[in-house]
This record gives C-alpha cells, structure tokens and sequence, in this order.
C-alpha cells in the first residue's frame, strides 16, 4: 500500500507549499520540544538526583522528607572514595579492560565484513551460531566459561577479564549490516589494483565504516567501564578490580552508606556520558547507516 | 511492503541489502572475476579469506559462547553442587531427574508465567515508547532536539549497580520521593515494592527507562534515513500526519521494528538484573523470573545440576521464540 | 597466499595487542596458594588472604606487625559479601583459593562441603591462641565440625540484640525494655498506636535467623539427628509469635522497610538487630545519643540468640599451611582481637578480648558479650540454606498475603523432607 506514495517520481521537484503551514506547524514544534523536554527531565531525573545526592551527608540522603537539593553540600563522600579505596587502580584497570575490548571491536568488524561481503561454504550455519549465543542466559555459563579460562592460564589477567565478553553476537550483527551497505565495485577495484585482502579492510572497509565503529566503541566502552562479573571472578588479586566490583565492596551485609555509594555511582557515571556526548552524532549516523531502516 | 523503487540515493545501501536478503543472494563475492586461470593453490587460499576474517571472533563465540552451554547441558543430567565441585569423583548422573524436578515445581512454572507477564508488559511498552520518542525527537534537526537525545539515553549507559540505589530510594515506602510527592497532592502512599502487582510494575517500569535509551538511537537512526521526499510526496497527496506516519514512515521502519523486537524479546525472557537488585524477587515470589529462579535455586544455593536444567529449558523457550518471530518476518516479507 | 597472511596477521597483531595489555596489568602480581613458595624453603612465603567486605585496608593495617616479626608478607584481598558465593564456587572448581580465608559462618557448611578447607586439627596443637577453649562454646570445635576434624576457627563474633528507643518507650509509659516475648508484643502493640505509619516493632521480611531463634528460645531445636525437624511444638510456637505482630498491626509489611532509617526516626523504635546496626547509628544521627540502648532478646522460656561472625580457614591445598596458621593464630591473639574491634568495629571471638577496658567499659559491648554467652550459630549444614529460604518464603506468604496458616506449614513440612531426602 505504501508503493505507490512512495514510487511517485517528481516529488523532490514539487517542494513549495511550505510559507503557508509554517506558523502553525513552529508552534507544534514548540510544543513538541515542551513535551520531548519534560519527557527527558522525567528520564534523566533519577541520574540527576544521584549526583545531588552524593554532596550531601548521609542522614540527608535518607531524610524524610527528602531534598532535591544538598542544604550543605559536602564533599566527603568523594574524600573517603579516594582514601579508603585505591580509585586510582581500579580507574587504570578499567580503562585496561576497556582497552582490550577495542581488540574484541577489531574482531567484531573482521567477522562482520566476513559475512557481508563473502560467499563461503557454511556461512548460514556459522551466522546462525552468532546469534544463537544471544540466547544463552549468562548466569550458566558462570562456571563453565571460568574452567575454560583457568585451562587457558587466564585467570588472573585483564586479558581473562574482558575475554568472555570480547565479542557480541549483537555487535557482529550490527558490523554485518552496515558493512553490507559498502558497494561491492569499490572492493573490486581495489582487488584489481592488487590490494591484497587485509591491506583492503584496513584501507577501504575500515575507515568507510567509521561511524558503526563509533557506535560499537562507544557501546563495547559502556560495556568494559560496567563490567562487573568476570572483573569479580576472574581477578583473584585485589589489584585486577575494576571500579565496579570496588564500588560493591562498599556494600556491607545489611547497612549502606547512602552518600558513598551515590558517589561512587556518579564518579563511575561521568566519563560515560562524555564519552557519549562526545560521539553522539556518530551514533544515530552510525545506525543509520546500518540499514536498519 | 514490496517495492523499495523509490530508494533514493542515501537508501541505495540499505535496500540493496533487504533486495539481496530477501532473493537469498548472499552479498558481495567479488563479480567478474572467472577462476580459470588462477591455480588450485590459489583458489584454495581465496577460498580461506573469509574463514580468516570471521575465524578470531566465532573462535571466542564458541570458546564462551556455545562450549559453556554444551558442559550446561551435560552438568544438567547430573546432581553437580559444591561438594562435586571438590570432588570430582563424587558426582552422579541422574538422567532426566533434574528436568523432572523442574517440571513438578510450582515454583517454577510460576516464573515462567511472572516471565510471560513481564514479556508481555515490557516488551510493547519498550517499543512503543522509543519509537513515539524517536518520533518526536526526529520533528527537528535543531541543536536543542539533539540535545534532549543526550538526556534519553542517560539511562542506558548507568551501571546497574547505581540505578538499584537511586530507584530503590526513589521507590521507598518510608522516605521515597514518589511517595513524598503522592502526599504532596493528598494521595495515599504506594507501597511500590511490598504488594505483589505494583512491585511488578514498578521493577517492569525499572527496565522499561533503562531500555529505551538504546531503542530510541535505533529508530531514530532508522527514521533519519528515510528521504524527506517520501513525506512530501504524501503531504502533497492531502495525506495527514497521523495517515503519513501509517503509510509511510511505519512500514520503512519494519526492519528496526524487527530488529527491536527480537532483541528486547530476547532480553526481557531473560530479565535478571532489575528484579534482582530492587526485589531479589519478592515480595513473597511475585517478581521472580525464570532467570532469577535459576539463579536463586541454582547458584544461591549450589544446585548447579538443578541450575542448569533450568537454564537448558529457558534456552529452549527463547529458540524457539526467536525461530518463531524469523518465520513470522519471513512470511509477511513476501 | 599474500591475502591470507595479512589477514592472519591482523587477527596475530590484534591478539598480541591485547597480551601485551595483560602483561602490563599482569606485571607485579603475587597469585594465589597455587603459586606461592614452598613453606619448607629459607625464604618466607607470601600469604594471600580472602577478607569479606570492605575491611580490606583494615586488614592490611593490622598484620603490619605479623609480617614485621615473622617476615612473612600478606596479600589482602576484599571480596564484596554478595559475591562471596562466585568467587567460592569459580575457586572450589579451578582449586586456584587463597592460602587463608574469612568465612562467614552462614556459608561454612558450603566451604567444608566444597572441600575448600584444609582440616588442621593435627598442627592447631602448637598454636595455643587457637585451643577451642578460648571461643565461647557455641563455636566449640565440635560445634562447628560436626564430621569431626578442624577446619576453621573463629575470628570476630557477631549477635542480635534488642534494640529500643528508650525517648519513645518512656514517652509511652514503659520504663524498661521488654524482657519476655508476651512484653514484647504488648509493648510493640501500644507503640504502633502511636499513629499512622508508626509501628512497635520491626520484622526484616528477609531475615532468615530470626523465627530459627524464636523456635531455640522456645526450648527447641530445629534440628534432630543431623535432620531439619521443624515438626515441633516449639517451631509452631515461634510461627505464631512471629507472625503475631502482623496481626496486631505492630511492624511494617513493607518489604523495603530500613531500619536504620526506621530506628532513626523512631517509625520502628524497637527492633533485633546486631552490633552494625549501633555503629550505623552513631554515624548517621550522633545525636540521637542517650535516646536509645540495647537489651538482650525477649525470652519465651530461653533468651537465645543468634551466634554470627566470620571464622578464618586454611584453603585445602595451600603450600603454606604452617605459615597460614601462624597468622591465624597471630590474629586470634586477644591483643589483636582488641585492636581489630578498635579499627574495624568488629566483636572479638576470643573470650578473654571482652576484659579489655576498650569494650568492658562499653556498656553497648556488655550487653552484646551477655547475649554471646546465650547464642548459637545456625545448622552447619548445606541442607540448611534451602530449608531457611522455604521457611522464610512461608512465613511472608502467610503474614503478607493471607495464606492458609495449616496448609502453608504442611507444605513446608514436605519441602523440608524432600530436603533432607536430597
């Protein structure tokens, strides 16, 4: 039903009509952008109270009735975060982590490309693989995947922390779609000029896919920064503890601090949503061209 | 939808991908190029390029992947717990006696039936909410629209361990905010997390603000890649906004609809993380779903043998699920 | 070829990317038991020891001395308490644990069921800090090793105690705390009068110990030949005590009610509750002080406690057995235990530690040390887990949302038995 709307040639030619529908259609703008913005207080609300809850002290956290706002703001509860906990190796651990899950990102584009952009014997069977350990619920697979790293000499090491999730079948996806959209002629003449395969996904393939990489670093960056499971299991030494497993170790059996961990969770937040804003127009560009339309 | 014959030029891509998609063509081996002259060795390592691209990353799938859930489903005819762990020589194997076990207990088939519940709730709710959003936020390329998407995707990239505290506290019967501000208008407090239905709704509501964030880039990017031209057109046809969103903007988005679909199915079958850290499954059951009950039964209390069966079934349910809506896709694709 | 290769080559490049990445995080790391020295060497070990919560840096303050006599250096690392679980299971699998670790009473039928522990009851001779004489008898050896053998001894001790609002008991014409579960009930019931939102006493919906000690101080146990025997008279007495401040309406039914919170704004005024609860209280609302005290537990026929705290272990397997029970004993020395109790508010295990002026001049700590003398752990058993979720499950289900009392305990009757069959 939608074809022969949308078939119709000319369109892009028959474009006036606008002076008319202007007026009424800024003031729905307007309105618009009132509700969208009441909409992303509404969302962001919960995050922004964390951080005004971190300054203040911990009998105001829980006051009743509570207040929006610190009436003495205090920085303690990042004071005791940097002298109690060693924030620092725990900042350079997960930024370690992060790090290693860039290699996993290079992965994730080679696969992808690979089932884009070849025809090879058992290439459904091996994408129906991929996602079927999107189905896989995390918590079995605990044990299992911890003996086999233990059988790899990994435990104990970064490398052993980020490996389990190195790879997602969602990213490979996401890398497989976007990379299909690259036009086949491009890859040919290359081939032609004698480019040899890898020097091709390196020169070509990687840098025309630059917005899919910033959707999938800034996703695979969310994913190292809030790693919690492996970081716990697999560091048998204080020293290989990201920042989310210290922050847990705030959690004593059945009281909290209110305010600490408010910090902590805020001092954990912050680089993300730089980084987040930071890429931002990458992102949507990224999944936009995806072909996920 | 059947015809893409108006791709313009930024859709060239995309569609060529759903073309070759749907008439089976698997994209890209290189055209023109006749083997003939080429030798057998060569041909061979031609034939290794794409197994080299893909090799690293299906390497770690199936190192983590699908290997764990193979020793899962051996564990699962077994009595494994944590004194078999320790001694190996110990362990038994039972047959089916776990899946047995599992099907006799009430337990269990009341997660299942608060996981259909969950399901059921989130999931419609999830996409409706990202895509009106998306809409929305789509209406203007101002910087002050691109600036709200910031905040919207807030959510999403908070550890789990902070949204359990501010929605805990949020969330509170003694000194929440939400019913601080219930009082405020002269309503009654909510115990949002004591009675079994409202706990329901509140944990459900958790996962729906923490999941759109993502949702909402998809289709946003989804609806930015449809041609300016498309609306016009039907604008010119006399069609309203509301017909336009219909006939026009609603089918170019079956892909991302798909896509949204599958994987916030696939998540919310197995919702762990918000009933866990604002409920542990409570009150008095109302919030555990199957993956908690496996966790809670399983791995609380070292039952790995009885765990494991259990998470050998939901795998199933979410197969079959999944295979279920590829089908549908499939069948209304043509 | 070429193409191949290169391929290749990237995936070799991305690997050893990430290797050298781990080797740089690796640099300087002392592994687990697995790796240590030898004991029998010249050269002395490095311990590497497992501690619960966020008491890490504490401990690593404290053995400064140890490891200033001895020689022997110590490796701290802090596990969160809601992962202990994990990191028992993953180190029990790979048999990569630590040389000495903290167990929290509550899961040490699982370490011993896990083979995790070393049993040292032929070398704890020559450690004369660790005689089973210096623990109160509720943590006796045999008390804690019910298949014989020594496989733990305790460290810090833990109990639950009353806690009152002494301003609103008095306020309510109640001079005394209650002593008696029937004082208990009735001084709750007219508290809770006080107003909407106000209540007498405060239940945690999760709190496994607490009908488990209602049912001791009955007189019963809950246990009966190495079975879980709640079939008893005693048991059913402790339900309906329980559950009797549900029905007069005396406790919150909000399952995320907080009681330090609670206590502090005076909505739950009396509460069980251990020493944690204090030391919140003292740091959230210093001025609360003078307004509120602590009582050992309503009696029914018996004052009962619950006996908690944490043991220390030799992992199964370490290389360095002899130094591990060194430092244990180092640290089940009264003058450490005292210490310890100074930096991280922790009760001493050794009974000898409570003459120390700091605690025996605080009366708070000479409440909980004559509620120590009356406490007992819960079953050391891994059946028992699974039994307290199921007793705890029914209890809520008939407090909160009605179920058929009768039926509720002949259901769990039956789980119990499939329990114990298991």
């Amino acid at each position: 039903m939608t074809e022969h709307v949308v078939a119709r040639p000319s369109v892009a030619e028959r474009r006036p009509r606008r002076p008319g529908t202007r007026r009424s259609s800024r003031v729905g703008l307007v309105v618009l952008g009132a509700v969208l913005a009441v909409g992303a207080l509404a969302t962001s609300f919960p995050f922004l109270w964390m951080v005004t809850s971190s300054f203040k002290p911990p009998r105001e956290a829980v006051a009743s009735p509570p207040t929006l706002l610190p009436s003495s703001p205090s920085l303690d509860a990042y004071v005791r975060l940097f002298t109690e906990l060693d924030f620092t190796r725990y900042l350079l651990n997960t930024l370690a982590v992060v790090a290693i899950g860039g290699v996993g990102l290079v992965f994730m584009a080679m696969a992808g490309y690979g089932f884009a952009k070849f025809r090879f014997r058992g290439r459904g069977g091996l994408f129906l693989m991929v996602l079927m350990t999107l189905m896989i619920p995390v918590q079995v697979t605990m044990i299992p995947t911890y003996l086999i790293l233990n059988r790899l000499q990994l435990t104990n090491t970064l490398v052993g922390i980020a490996a389990p999730t190195l790879v997602s079948a969602f990213g490979i996806f996401l890398f497989r779609q976007f990379m299909a959209t690259i036009p086949d002629e491009l890859l040919e003449a290359a081939r032609l000029d004698g480019a040899g395969e890898g020097r091709l996904f390196l020169t070509i393939v990687l840098p025309l896919s630059k917005p899919i990489l910033a959707v999938q670093a800034v996703l695979t960056f969310i994913a190292g920064w809030n790693s919690f499971l492996w970081p716990l299991i697999i560091a048998s030494d204080q020293d290989k503890y990201t920042l989310s497993v210290a922050l847990s170790l705030l959690n004593q059996q059945i009281t909290v601090n209110p305010t600490l961990q408010m910090a902590g969770a805020s001092l954990m937040v912050v680089p993300i949503v730089a980084v987040f804003i930071l890429f931002q127009k990458h992102i949507v560009q990224g999944f936009t061209m995806s072909g996920l339309k | 939808m059947t015809g893409d014959g108006g791709a313009g030029g930024s859709l060239l891509g995309s569609t060529a991908v759903l073309h070759r998609r749907r008439a089976g063509v698997p994209a890209g081996q290189p055209v023109g190029r006749r083997p003939a002259r080429r030798s057998r060795l060569a041909r061979v390592r031609r034939a290794a390029v794409p197994y080299g691209f893909i090799a690293p990353a299906l390497l770690l799938l199936a190192l983590f992947g699908l290997l764990p859930i193979v020793v899962a489903a051996g564990v699962s005819l077994t009595d494994l717990d944590i004194g078999g762990l320790g001694h190996p020589d110990t362990i038994r194997v039972i047959g089916l006696d776990n899946y047995r076990r599992l099907f006799e207990d009430a337990a269990f088939w009341r997660s299942i039936q608060t996981t259909g519940l969950f399901v059921g709730l989130g999931v419609p709710v999830i996409i409706t909410v990202s895509l009106a959003v998306a809409v929305g936020l789509n209406a203007s390329r101002s910087r002050f629209f691109r600036a709200l998407r910031a905040f919207y995707f807030l959510p999403a990239i908070t550890a789990i361990v902070a949204i359990a505290l501010i929605w805990g506290y949020l969330y509170n019967s003694q000194f929440g905010l939400f019913n601080q501000l219930l009082g405020a208008v002269g309503l009654e407090p909510v115990a949002w997390l004591s009675q079994p239905g409202t706990a329901r709704v509140a944990v459900a509501l958790v996962a729906v603000w923490r999941a759109t964030g993502l949702n909402i880039i998809i289709f946003l990017a989804a609806l930015q890649s449809i041609p300016p031209e498309y609306h016009e057109a039907a604008a010119l046809d006399g069609a309203g906004r509301w017909t336009t969103f219909w006939r026009v903007t609603f089918p170019l988005l079956r892909f991302a609809l798909f896509f949204v679909t599958v994987t916030t199915l696939i998540g919310w079958l197995q919702f762990f993380d918000e009933p866990y850290v604002l409920t542990r499954g409570g009150p008095v059951g109302a919030t555990t779903s199957v993956s908690l009950f496996i966790f809670k039964n399983g791995f609380s209390l070292n039952q790995f043998g009885y765990a494991s069966a259990g998470s050998m079934v939901l795998f199933v349910i979410i197969a079959s699920v999944t295979v279920l809506q590829l089908r549908l896709a499939r069948g209304t694709d043509d | 070829m070429r193409r191949t290769t290169s391929t290749l080559r990237l995936g070799v490049a991305a690997a050893a990317t990430a290797l050298v990445l781990a080797a740089c995080g690796n640099s300087g790391s002392t592994p687990g038991a697995a790796d240590a020295t030898d004991a029998g060497s010249s050269e002395a070990p490095t311990l590497s020891v497992w501690v619960m919560g966020d008491s890490g840096a504490n401990l690593e303050a404290a053995v400064k001395p140890f490891t200033e006599k001895t020689g022997i250096a110590v490796d701290v690392e802090a596990i969160p308490w809601d992962s202990v679980n994990d990191r028992l299971t993953t180190a029990v699998a790979s048999g990569k644990g630590p040389d000495v670790t903290q167990i929290g009473l509550s899961q040490l039928a699982s370490f011993m069921d896990g083979g995790a522990l070393e049993d040292i009851s032929g070398k704890i001779a020559d450690y004369p800090n660790l005689a089973s004489a210096n623990f109160p008898s509720a943590v006796s050896a045999e008390n804690l090793n019910p298949d014989g053998g020594v496989y733990s001894v305790p460290w810090v001790s833990d109990t639950r105690v009353l806690f009152y609002r002494s301003d609103i008991l008095a306020q309510a014409g109640f001079a005394a705390p209650p002593a008696t579960w029937d004082e208990l009930r009735t001084t709750a019931k007219a508290l809770a009068g006080r107003g909407e939102g106000q209540f007498g006493y405060y239940i945690p919906q999760w709190d496994a110990p607490l009908p488990v000690t209602y049912t001791w101080q009955t007189g019963t146990d809950v246990m009966k030949d190495g079975k879980i025997d709640l079939d008893t008279d005693g048991f059913r007495a402790a339900v309906d005590h329980y559950l009797a401040f549900y029905q007069d309406g005396s406790v919150p039914t909000a399952s995320d009610f907080d009681q330090t919170t609670g206590f502090i704004s005076g909505a739950a005024p009396m509460l069980v509750s251990g020493p944690y609860l204090a030391n919140a209280i003292k740091e959230q609302a210093p001025d609360l002080d003078g307004k509120w005290s602590v009582s050992p537990v309503p009696t029914d026929s018996k004052g009962t406690s619950l006996f908690a705290g944490s043991n220390l272990g030799v992992w199964a397997g370490s290389k360095n057995v002899d130094a591990s029970l060194q430092l244990i004993n180092f640290l089940a020395g009264p003058a450490t235990q005292v210490a310890w109790y100074k930096a991280n508010g922790e009760l001493p295990a050794v009974t000898a530690a409570f003459d120390d002026p700091a605690l025996a001049d605080d009366p708070l700590v000479a409440v909980y040390a004559k509620q120590l003398q009356d406490s007992k752990p819960l079953p050391i058993s891994t059946a028992w887990d699974a039994a307290n979720a199921a007793i705890l499950e029914t209890l809520n289900a008939i407090a909160l949302t009605g179920a058929d009392k009768a039926q509720s305990l002949d259901a769990l009757n039956q789980t119990i038995e499939e329990i114990n069959a298991r």
